[in-house]
């Protein structure tokens, strides 16, 4: 064959499938989100529907129709499914976000109506759920919630890296059964923890209805998160930190003290702020082991004591107005404390990735 | 420190992690076997009957406990939460795996993740007063245009506590549950597979259904039974929202009757004579089997997924 024969061939004209395939491709983008965007304002001011009714009923159809056209027009039939799926992503995720906006924005809005100083600070003495707003507060719901979280935190915690250690650090033969356990239990109903426990010590005339058995209830349901969370954490030490601390003379339980703790301290505490967040708005489990009372007690181990989640529930089950905003209150130094705890976390895994 | 100081502390640092291992895996058991042992007057007295009967009676002799009622409330709404939050997870993961450019995938990520920290008495209060109303026009379209499917029929005037708008409440608490895990999963898609379809000239929905999806099926799965035990057990958001009707309504999901296990127990505790209360543990003993069992399948199938991934 000589070199005469071969030819050139001509360069395809969709040899860059990367570049826009027709002159008005941003035109017809444009028309097919803006278009659908418009019928539904129009739609909405014209008709009586609700928002979210013309969102599904006219928005979406749509939205679709005309993303499937564009798609036709600039990448052909084989867009059509591309568009539809990408459209039904968007509109998931604006669902999800305008669910967490609206709770989020509602807590704030009908919280600070509620919120002042003197209802962080004041106890619910002499208040009725008619009193005014101007009197009264759940300073002591907060410390309470404070004294029972706390408590669940010191029984679940060493329990938990405990557990922890055991799934990473030993050569246990239970490891399977306890891990698949531990995350089983992760399922457990709040409620069902708090029947346990009332089974366990009030049904028995062990003890009354008091804080720290609400604690029991909590750290029931705190350990799962804590062990999860520290075995992976644990699991991301390097093998040769392990090694070389052991080459070096020192014991298991000092190698683990002094050289693995400390380099996975951030993910530690972590572990033990998601385990914490997970638990402080718990409200069953405390419905049935706690008593609320109006005046503040720093005593978790004996009497009635007050926490959040409880004085929200007893304000919203008593059905009136003020009652309601007190809830909302509540609600709202409730999302704070969770707020507070996710900031926390956040920073600390932010600083362990740089 | 010589070796045999050195062993003995070593040991006694590896039996109390082993006790505090072999606790915790009897813990799961002891809620169990306790619970059960406490109500055993219920279940004997009752048979079979206390999960398959309708009648909640406290004012005759010895009482008439049966939950089936609730059982099936239970269930119908926590599946219409999966109807609605199951389609809305995968996207959101979706979007944040493929879709969504790095900076807003870890905000979005935080977003859903703040979703999932939100305690469930606030999303309760919220389910009350803002959504509530809202879900109701809803039903209310729904049930005026739609009437002649029966499901979607409702003769009643009110539409708020229906199993319905219950059912959005829960979705609202388990879409995180089944996004974060789903993420994980897809995220652990081989990329190089990933890359070869799309070279191979596979669009993102190609890619979607024929890589990504069947790769990532098992962890989707377990994902979906994590969020549906989560579910069942649900309680104080739905007291809020729900109105317990003890009547089977397997299918008026518009009416505003339904029934739930975990909120039967709160409704009733509060002035339970001692045998309810008996029966009232027994139900928590068959909320807890039922959920046990949904979460053991789910981290099975979770576990087996990561393992396969991993390697």
């Amino acid at each position: 064959m000589s070199e005469s024969q071969l030819q050139l061939l001509d360069r395809p004209t969709d040899a860059t499938p990367w570049n826009k395939r027709s002159s008005n491709f941003s035109l017809i983008i444009g028309l097919a989100s803006i278009f659908p965007i418009l019928l539904f304002l129009v739609v909405l001011n014209i008709s009586k529907l609700s928002g979210a009714g013309v969102l599904l009923t006219v928005f979406l159809p749509v939205q679709l129709l005309a993303a499937a056209i564009a798609a036709i027009v600039t990448r052909g039939r084989r867009g059509v499914a591309d568009s539809q799926l990408s459209v039904f992503v968007y509109f998931a995720v604006f669902f999800v976000i305008s669910m967490l906006g609206s709770i989020l924005f509602s807590i704030v809005k009908w919280g600070l109506k509620a919120v002042s100083p003197h209802f962080i600070y004041q106890n619910n003495v002499y208040i009725t759920p008619t009193t005014s707003l101007d009197y009264g507060g759940a300073g002591h719901a907060l410390i309470g919630s404070l004294l029972v979280v706390g408590l669940a935190t010191l029984i679940a915690v060493p329990l938990g890296l405990a557990v922890a250690v055991y799934l990473t650090e030993t050569r246990g033969r239970l490891k399977g059964p306890v891990r698949f356990l531990a995350q089983s239990m992760s399922g457990l109903p709040s409620i069902v923890a708090g029947l346990f426990v009332y089974a366990l010590f009030i049904a028995t005339g062990t003890a009354n209805l008091s804080g720290w058995l609400g604690s029991m209830a909590l750290a029931l349901l705190m350990l799962p998160t804590v062990v999860r969370m520290s075995e992976e954490v644990l699991k991301l030490v390097p093998g040769d930190l392990r090694s070389a601390a052991l080459a070096l003379g020192a014991p298991q339980r000092r190698t683990f003290f002094q050289v693995i703790m400390p380099t996975a301290k951030a993910g530690l505490i972590t572990a033990v702020l998601l385990g914490v967040a997970r638990i402080v708005g718990e409200t069953a489990p405390l419905i049935l082991t706690t008593r609320l009372m109006s005046e503040t007690s720093f005593n978790p181990f004996s009497g009635d004591l007050a926490t959040l989640p409880t004085f929200i529930f007893a304000n919203l089950t008593a059905g009136f107005d003020t009652g309601r905003s007190r809830a909302w209150g509540a609600a709202f130094l409730l999302l704070a404390v969770v707020g507070l705890i996710f900031g926390a976390t956040r920073a600390l895994t932010s600083k362990k990735v740089k | 420190m010589n070796t045999r100081q050195v062993a003995k502390g070593d040991r006694a640092f590896f039996a109390i992690s082993t006790a505090a291992a072999i606790f915790t895996m009897f813990l799961v058991l002891a809620v169990l076997v306790y619970l059960s042992i406490k109500s055993w007057s219920t279940f004997s007295q009752q048979g079979i009957s206390f999960v398959t009967g309708s009648t909640w009676d406290n004012t005759t002799e010895g009482g008439t406990f049966q939950i089936w009622p609730m059982l099936v409330g239970t269930i119908v709404v926590s599946l219409l939460g999966l109807i609605i939050a199951v389609p809305a997870s995968i996207a959101v993961a979706f979007f944040i795996e493929f879709v969504a450019p790095p900076r807003l995938a870890r905000i979005a990520t935080s977003l859903v993740d703040l979703l999932a920290a939100l305690p469930s008495v606030v999303v309760g209060i919220w389910g009350i007063f803002v959504l509530s109303p809202v879900a109701a026009t809803w039903s209310q379209s729904l049930s005026n245009t739609l009437s002649f499917i029966p499901i979607f029929r409702n003769e009643f005037s009110n539409a708020e506590g229906a199993p319905f708008i219950a059912a959005w409440t829960i979705a609202v608490m388990i879409i995180p549950i089944i996004t974060s895990v789903s993420r994980e999963v897809m995220g652990r898609v081989d990329k190089d597979l990933i890359s070869a379809a799309t070279a191979l000239g596979s669009t993102s929905f190609s890619t979607m259904r024929r890589i990504i999806v069947p790769n990532a099926k098992s962890g989707i799965l377990g994902g979906i039974l994590l969020g549906l035990g989560r579910a069942l057990g649900e309680t104080v958001a739905i007291f809020f929202v729900l109105n317990l009707v003890f009547e089977v309504n397997l299918f008026h999901i518009l009416q505003p009757k339904g029934g739930n296990v975990a909120s039967l127990i709160i409704a009733k505790f509060g002035e339970a004579t001692p045998e309810e209360l008996n029966a009232l543990m027994a139900a928590g003993v068959v909320l807890f089997v039922l959920t046990l069992v949904v979460n053991m399948i789910a981290t099975s199938i979770v576990q087996r997924a990561e393992r396969r991934m991993a390697s």
